[in-house]
């Protein structure tokens, strides 16, 4: 679904590249962590799928199509085909959560019935059924980012992109969040998740894609948020994950998914 | 529904700018005005021209009932005069200074006047009879009129030999310099319009950039979210048009029609339905002016 080859963002000649040479393929309907410190390249990433920035080398495949040969007028196709959230939700404030998540149908000319009859649907698919007429600031923080994620997905994109989108809120409100994504996977959506949250990357065992400086240092399937193979320079880290490091490779992928979509309900 | 939408968006633009856009229509309203008051200078100038200004230099106005001149004495001109003064006009004398020559019958003249003359009440108290039959003469240099008038002013049957230009080209240059002083000054005003409409269309812009970065990331086309600003720039500048075509309406209606015309009663003034002629003019002026200074904005401002 995702397809990097060799690609190579420069954003200034003298610095170090954002993003050295990343090969990576995230499969459609797969589920893949973007894992790294700040300034690791992981927004890059997510602004090169969106065809925001164009790669200084290398090609990026997007549904598999070369972004580079995608013409300027035919970009918001493409960002059709791709749903994004954020950590800060960018909701509209005059509008209400219907109107929130009609907002992205309206603007691509989806037919009023169609509007009525998906908004709804959505709505339910995030949780958030019989708040439809509350105004964002009526709402926590968790549902706010529901909002986000109903809106990135109402018109049923590809690919989900969500750039920190727990990055704001408590753990408890996170892990309702995850289960809205997780929900949305399994629907068939590719979801790629930039997070520095590492107990949702550990509860979650997903795989992940660790950058650091722009470059892939680790891409685990089931992983933790900290590597069980420790690299130079990440040694650091371990020591708030050591705990969980001994049973983390052998464990299987969590059974169910109940513990963490009872919270955020209100 | 997309009509709709933008509709909307254009709406909720308009309210929450709404001082800058009456300002923008203000703007566009004073100067396209003076845009009118050039064009309407020239209007009048066309008018005053009447139908042989521009075809000839010269005029032998003929003896007609009751004339006064010492050339009139036998009484109006008789067609034998008339022929010696086209024979006079073929003889190589003369004709060496002419390029051609037109004879205008008492009902040309008629008829021509009726058409100059269609906006003033004179025009009903005018009988064919009243107007001098005369020859139009196209010089070849017109600063020879002098031979002509020195040849013709003394023949019999000839009233008056009147060279036209000279009696209004002073009246003309001083209209043409009033329209070059309202045109500099529609010049002025017009890159204030341009540099308030970018102002106002880059303050909407960002206003509304929650909701076009929403756009944009859902996939919206460029041009759902950027005709809104487009035609929010486009309407105000179009009422401002609509205001200016107005004002020159009522300049010729009231001031010209009502006033000027009891004023100078033998002078053909432009009609107010004339002047709406130039209304088309004016707004497609201000749709072109808001048009390309808001997509230049956008362009620059509003990232799609």
């Amino acid at each position: 679904m995702i397809r990097f080859e060799n690609v190579t963002k420069v954003y200034d000649q003298n610095a170090r590249p954002a993003l050295d040479s990343v090969s990576l393929e995230i499969d459609r309907g797969e589920f893949a962590f973007l894992v790294g410190a700040s300034g690791s390249g992981k927004s890059t990433f997510l602004r090169l799928v969106l065809k925001e920035d164009r790669a200084t080398s290398g090609i990026v495949y997007v549904a598999g199509q070369n972004v580079a040969n995608i013409s300027s007028w035919r970009v918001p196709r493409l960002r059709r085909g791709i749903g994004v959230v954020f950590q800060d939700f960018r909701l509209l404030p005059q509008k209400n959560v219907f109107a929130n998540v009609a907002f992205a149908m309206q603007v691509i000319g989806k037919s009023r019935s169609v509007i009525r009859d998906t908004v709804p649907e959505v709505l339910k698919t995030v949780g958030l059924e019989g708040k439809e007429r509350r105004m964002p600031h009526e709402l926590s923080g968790g549902e706010q980012q529901r909002v986000a994620i109903a809106r990135a997905v109402v018109n049923r994109p590809g690919i989900l992109l969500a750039d920190e989108p727990t990055g704001n809120l408590d753990p408890t409100t996170s892990m309702g969040i995850m289960g809205v994504l997780d929900k949305i996977n399994q629907n068939g959506t590719t979801v790629v998740m930039a997070t520095h949250d590492d107990d949702i990357v550990n509860e979650m065992r997903k795989r992940v894609v660790e950058l650091k400086n722009g470059k892939v240092i680790r891409d685990e399937a089931r992983a933790l948020y900290t590597s069980m193979i420790p690299v130079v320079g990440q040694s650091r880290r371990l020591k708030d994950a050591s705990g969980r490091d001994d049973a983390a490779d052998t464990s299987p992928p969590l059974p169910d998914r109940s513990p963490r979509s009872r919270e955020d309900q209100l | 529904m997309r009509l709709q939408f933008i509709l909307g968006e254009i709406g909720s633009g308009l309210r929450r700018n709404l001082s800058m856009v009456v300002s923008v229509i203000l703007v566009t309203f004073v100067s396209l005005t003076f845009v009118g008051a050039a064009g309407m200078l020239q209007l009048q100038i066309n008018q005053m021209k009447g139908y042989w200004y521009d075809k000839v230099q010269v005029a032998i106005f003929l003896c007609g009932e009751g004339s006064a001149a010492a050339g009139c004495a036998t009484g109006p001109v008789t067609p034998e005069q008339q022929e010696n003064l086209r024979t006079l006009l073929e003889s190589p004398a003369v004709s060496q200074y002419i390029n051609d020559f037109q004879f205008e019958s008492k009902e040309d003249a008629y008829k021509h006047f009726k058409e100059q003359f269609s906006n003033s009440p004179i025009v009903d108290s005018v009988t064919p009879d009243q107007l001098p039959a005369s020859f139009r003469i196209n010089m070849k240099d017109p600063e020879k009129y002098q031979i002509i008038s020195e040849t013709f002013a003394s023949q019999p049957g000839v009233e008056t030999v009147i060279d036209q230009r000279q009696v209004l080209e002073r009246l003309f240059s001083v209209m043409n310099a009033a329209s070059l002083v309202a045109v500099s000054i529609a010049g002025v005003m017009t890159v204030c319009a341009i540099l308030l409409i970018a102002t106002t269309i880059r303050l909407s812009a960002f206003s509304r950039r929650r909701e076009t970065g929403i756009m944009r990331l859902v996939g919206a086309s460029k041009i759902v979210i950027q005709l809104p600003f487009i035609l929010e720039g486009v309407i105000a500048a179009v009422i401002g048009a609509a205001l200016a075509s107005g004002t020159l309406w009522a300049v010729a209606h009231f001031f010209l029609g009502e006033f000027m015309s009891k004023q100078y009663p033998d002078t053909a003034f432009i009609s107010p339905a004339q002047t709406l002629l130039l209304a088309p003019a004016l707004i497609g002026l201000g749709v072109v002016l808001a048009g390309t200074s808001s997509l230049l904005t956008l362009r620059r401002y509003l990232r799609v």
